[in-house]
């Protein structure tokens, strides 16, 4: 039997471990991968995925079931990608790029397409992550919320604490930029552009 | 909304490039950009930079997070809702005190010895019978006294019986009681040992494979160079050798034609 959100938050504040489990298996790729996209760092993010969950569950009994259950714990992942953001600002690490995932070309690597092909949509997908780390933190994260989570206007402004007004603005400011940066590495000719 | 769209509002334009606009805003809207070309460009090309974004996702990471709360109790548990409630264990499984065990002991040795007396000296027709019977059958005078049935070596007998069965009770009853949680430790080490194992040895296998992987990718790119150059060099070299053959031909005509 499958509970909703409502009903295991509900359990679990019950004092069902279990409830919360289930909870956890069913949001924490979502939470794991706007915290990748957010900090670009796959251990960052796994540890970050991990302490939004212990928040959540430290700070169940607070929850009063305004928000949605999800975007609670967006906004708790996100708060916690911030301050890492911020950590990483005052003492910052130099970083190892991050290359092609051998796990996502293992499971990726389907029968029909080759292995020319992946490396190539690895290497669009890398140019892509590049571009986004070029942003400011609220565009990015207002881009990621939007095209990866498909959040409204009115949930991104209510997670990022701005007007609705500056959300449209943070996205067209944040796709412009992405936009010249895909146009200079020659993804996105302006003829082709056109063209489509 | 007004009912023109003016060219450089962006807020309008992203509203109806994720669709997320009042339908006579985007009836206004796609009136606009199906007259100007400036606002129908950049609607493609933010369009185009949205097909790219797609192709971002995430490394597969193992996940799989769990609150436990049974074996060791999450720390949030214990502070949020105050110490765990432990129900008390079954009183028949709690190991008795010593004073019990003692008065238990007291108790049966002074029934034992009671019933033992009780019945050597009032004694029931049932048991009298065969003392009666035995002594006929010795001799003796009948109607001599029947209360030296239970000796002094019969209660010592009876007195060592009782402990020795109190002793066997008493083992048989501490016994489990101080195995099981034991047990039970034990058993959640060697748990807690095999999952740690598990864990470490998939964690070695993930990064073995992404360095076999990275490796073989690595490799993969320089081979592709290379031939890349070799066949830069190849076109470039034959190149020559045509211009060279071609010159030569040339040169060929030339000396045949002049002969002529």
């Amino acid at each position: 039997m499958t509970f909703t959100d409502d009903e295991l938050v509900a359990r679990s504040m019950g004092g069902d471990a279990e409830s919360f489990n289930q909870l956890i298996l069913r949001w924490e790729r979502p939470i794991y991968a706007l915290a990748y996209r957010v900090i670009g760092r796959e251990e960052d993010a796994r540890d970050v995925c991990q302490e939004t969950f212990l928040r959540a569950f430290r700070a169940l009994p607070g929850f009063k079931g305004q928000a949605k259950f999800s975007s609670w714990l967006y906004r708790i992942a996100l708060n916690l990608c911030r301050d890492w953001i911020r950590r990483q600002r005052r003492a910052p690490v130099m970083q190892m790029p991050e290359g092609v995932e051998p796990g996502e070309l293992i499971a990726e690597t389907g029968p029909v397409e080759s292995i020319e092909d992946l490396v190539s949509r690895r290497q669009l997908s890398a140019l892509v992550e590049q571009a986004m780390a070029l942003l400011p933190e609220e565009q990015r994260t207002a881009i990621i919320l939007k095209e990866y989570h498909g959040m409204t206007f009115q949930e991104i402004a209510d997670m990022q604490g701005c007007p609705l007004s500056t959300v449209k603005t943070r996205l067209y400011q944040g796709l412009t930029v992405l936009r010249r940066h895909l146009e200079k590495n020659g993804q996105l000719t302006p003829q082709l552009v056109k063209r489509s | 909304m007004n009912e023109t769209f003016t060219c450089g509002d962006h807020g309008v334009l992203v509203s109806y490039l994720y669709d997320e606009c009042a339908p006579d805003e985007r009836r206004t809207i796609s009136a606009h950009v199906a007259i100007c070309s400036a606002c129908a460009e950049e609607l493609t090309a933010l369009g185009a930079t949205r097909e790219q974004l797609a192709l971002w996702s995430p490394p597969d990471a193992q996940l799989g997070f769990r609150i436990v709360s049974d074996a060791a109790p999450a720390p949030a548990l214990q502070r949020e809702k105050g110490p765990r409630v432990l129900r008390p264990p079954q009183w028949w499984r709690k190991p008795m005190p010593a004073w019990a065990q003692a008065a238990a002991a007291a108790a049966i040795f002074a029934t034992g010895l009671t019933l033992g007396m009780t019945r050597g000296t009032v004694g029931g027709p049932e048991r009298s019978a065969p003392l009666q019977a035995s002594s006929v059958s010795s001799g003796a005078d009948p109607s001599g006294p029947r209360t030296a049935a239970v000796t002094r070596a019969d209660l010592a007998a009876l007195e060592q019986r009782l402990r020795a069965e109190m002793r066997t009770q008493t083992r048989t009853v501490s016994a489990p009681v101080a195995a099981a949680p034991a047990d039970a430790r034990i058993l959640e080490q060697v748990r807690a040992m095999i999952n740690e194992s598990e864990q470490r040895q998939s964690r070695e296998l993930g990064r073995r494979t992404t360095e076999v992987v990275r490796d073989f990718d690595a490799q993969r790119s320089d081979d592709l160079a290379r031939i890349e150059r070799t066949i830069g060099q190849m076109d470039a070299t034959t190149g020559v050798e045509v211009a060279q053959q071609r010159q030569m031909v040339n040169y060929l005509m030339r000396v045949s034609q002049r002969g002529q």
